[in-house]
């Protein structure tokens, strides 16, 4: 038994609360403020659309984990040329459960163009770093132990080092992993300190109750002011079950940056900034897959164990990603007895890709009968860097002995060297052939100082709406260019103390 | 008390002409090995499952793509007015791969489909055994090493 968890199943009728803070989403920004703010006596509930799964009911069963830990069974998609798809996480924890856990600081140069474009006011590194330690701390933020890490991030270190680039070991948030390979299907040990075993289980024992299971479908105003939310609960199928009202003083959403602009504009809100919905970046990733002569073996061993970070500059860092079998059969550009020809060597396959910090942007739209709809044009620019990107994995991966990579670019032949990759590239790739893919979503509610630019201020506070507050990566003013985790726990973080500064205005 | 959410364990079965295109999708996408036993079966299972879990805008959607693709054969000239599930090996191979050659919003429905069933082929596990996939003793045996070495710290 789990004081303080309901889950949607197990409510009948129509419930209505009332409570002092409510927080929508339990990923990395809502169970960061809902631990913080009730650990410090605040009446807490927490609003989570996804189940609760414990971590013994993980498995690396890939479908399973897509339909119960993912929206829409991992299968979003931001249209555009090309299109690029894209996941989310939907479970208690959010998508802090099946992400990597590479956890790494917002890099100082991003900081503080940040701080100057926005305007944001206590936003310097110094400022921030008690806030990234005391993350760091409370996650076991690190580097791996040395047993877990498999041949295939061995072998693409060593290429790019034989390259005679930058390398890096990943910091992850774990407590001695054992290098199971299932981040993306739910940590089995539970050595992945995702919210669920941190920030959620903290805010429960301080007090908070979370409800699983239960959508919330509009922010209630009084006056002007956000006095709370009202959603259901949500059955099988995603039918729709007994209506959820919470009455609350103050509302923080954190349902990620394609649910929480769909929720506000839903709820009424506008931005003055007109800025709501807009701005995704998306960090878009395309995937190498490289075929060695020997055995890989690549899903024994940790997720990503290591980063290039070589071309940062550039907007590119590049790592190797084992996919299980489901997932890089749903990515390779064959089928029928070509696929099995292929999916048959994969034992001896790497793969392997660029992460580009991206400067296109996208939108949020909520259209009706369909729900948030995402729409993302990759610039050319952008477009540029990924080729860059995939040629210079590509030549790391020939490094490290592979004899032929298959490339993310549409109709492209397999490739067999670094000369024929290079010729092959000499000509322009065809952008809407690029192969993409995303899993950090960020931007869509900006923070800016100025409400003309953003959406929130420095500590989330939404503009012109009394009560209501955003903190997930929907405020980040723009794409890191590293894994975000970190950066949304730790201004999570920030925007709590600073909401319990406010106390008395707020009356919690 | 709280019990942990089940996951959708009832495949969300597609109506049946779309089932039958979907089945000769399935036979037509995934290796011929599909074919074995009754794996076809398993896959349309899986696609089921996966089909459950997915908002009802995009479940419609999937099976408004497999019956257009189904009667979309009916114009496709070596296709003889027949539907999809009615074509044979070879053509319906060669009208999967016409309308993947071709470019916008249909091909890219039809490349999802084709996604969506290759990833429920590779996510039956006799299939993955037989490529070299098997990780359960694998986490077994990593986990019990964790706890060996770092029992103390672990949690």
């Amino acid at each position: 038994m789990i004081a303080g968890l309901t889950a949607g199943a197990d409510i009948a009728g129509d419930l209505s609360l009332e409570c002092g803070v409510v927080v929508v989403g339990s990923g990395a920004g809502g169970a960061t403020v809902a631990a913080e703010l009730a650990g410090n006596g605040v009446d807490v509930v927490m609003i989570e659309e996804g189940g609760y799964h414990p971590t013994d009911s993980f498995t690396p069963d890939t479908g399973r984990a897509l339909r119960t830990l993912y929206r829409d069974g991992g299968g979003g998609m931001a249209v555009g040329r090309p299109s690029v798809l894209y996941t989310e996480g939907r479970c208690v924890g959010g998508s802090t459960v099946v992400n990597g856990g590479m956890s790494w600081r917002t890099p100082a140069p991003v900081l503080e163009r940040w701080a100057r474009q926005e305007r944001l006011a206590q936003f310097g590194e110094a400022e921030l770093e008690p806030f990234f330690a005391e993350v760091e701390a409370a996650l076991s933020v690190g580097p791996q132990d040395p047993e877990t890490v498999g041949r295939d991030s061995q072998l693409f270190r060593a290429g790019a080092r034989a390259r005679g680039w930058d390398v890096v070991a990943n910091r992850r948030n774990q407590l001695h992993c054992a290098g199971t390979n299932s981040c993306s299907t739910g940590c089995p040990t539970g050595a992945k300190r995702s919210m669920l075993l941190t920030s959620v289980p903290r805010a429960l024992a301080a007090g908070a109750r979370l409800f699983a299971g239960c959508r919330v479908d509009r922010i209630l105003r009084h006056g002007g002011a956000a006095s709370g939310v009202t959603g259901h609960v949500v059955r099988p199928g995603g039918r729709r079950g007994p209506r959820l009202t919470v009455r609350a003083r103050v509302v923080v959403v954190a349902g990620g940056a394609i649910q929480t602009p769909a929720l506000l504009m839903r709820s009424g809100l506008r931005s003055a900034s007109g800025q709501l919905g807009r701005n995704l970046s998306l960090h878009p990733n395309a995937v190498v897959t490289a075929f060695f002569d020997t055995d890989v073996t690549g899903w024994q061993g940790v997720h990503q164990a290591f980063q290039v970070r070589e071309f940062t500059g550039q907007g590119l860092l590049l790592t190797a990603t084992n996919l299980t079998p489901p997932m890089l059969a749903g990515m390779l550009p064959a089928w029928g007895a070509e696929l099995g020809a292929l999916m048959a060597d994969y034992n001896r396959i790497i793969t392997a890709g660029p992460l580009v910090c991206d400067t296109g942007t996208g939108r949020v739209r909520n259209i009706p009968g369909l729900g948030p709809q995402v729409f993302y044009q990759l610039t050319d620019s952008d477009a540029g860097r990924a080729v860059r990107g995939v040629e210079l994995t590509a030549e790391a991966l020939f490094a490290a002995g592979a004899r032929r990579v298959l490339l993310p670019f549409g109709g492209a032949p397999q490739v067999h060297s670094t000369g024929e990759l290079r010729r092959l590239l000499a000509h322009p790739v065809p952008k809407r052939s690029i192969q993409l893919y995303s899993v950090h979503l960020m931007g869509t509610a900006r923070m800016s100082e100025d409400p003309r630019r953003g959406v929130t201020g420095s500590f989330g506070a939404f503009h012109g709406v009394p009560g209501l507050f955003v903190t997930d990566a929907s405020s980040l003013p723009g794409p890191p260019g590293v894994n975000p985790m970190e950066t949304v726990i730790a201004l999570a973080l920030r925007d709590a103390r600073h909401l319990l500064g406010q106390r008395g205005r707020w009356g919690l | 008390m709280i019990r942990p959410e089940r996951p959708p364990t009832r495949p969300e079965a597609p109506a049946r002409y779309a089932a039958r295109a979907a089945r000769r999708l399935a036979e037509v996408v995934c290796p011929p090995q599909v074919r074995d036993g009754a794996r076809t079966e398993a896959v349309l299972d899986e696609l089921g499952l996966m089909l459950a879990a997915l908002p009802a805008a995009a479940r419609h959607a999937l099976t408004m793509a497999l019956v257009l693709l189904d009667q979309g054969a009916r114009l496709y000239p070596p296709g003889r007015g027949r539907r999809f599930a009615r074509l044979g090996d070879a053509e319906a191979e060669a009208y999967v791969r016409a309308l993947l050659n071709r470019r916008g919003a249909a091909a890219e429905l039809v490349l999802r489909l084709v996604s969506v069933i290759t990833m429920c082929y590779y996510q039956l596990p006799e299939v993955q055994r037989e490529i070299g996939y098997d990780p359960a003793p694998y986490i077994a045996a990593v986990t019990r090493r964790r706890l060996e070495r770092y029992a103390a710290g672990a949690p």
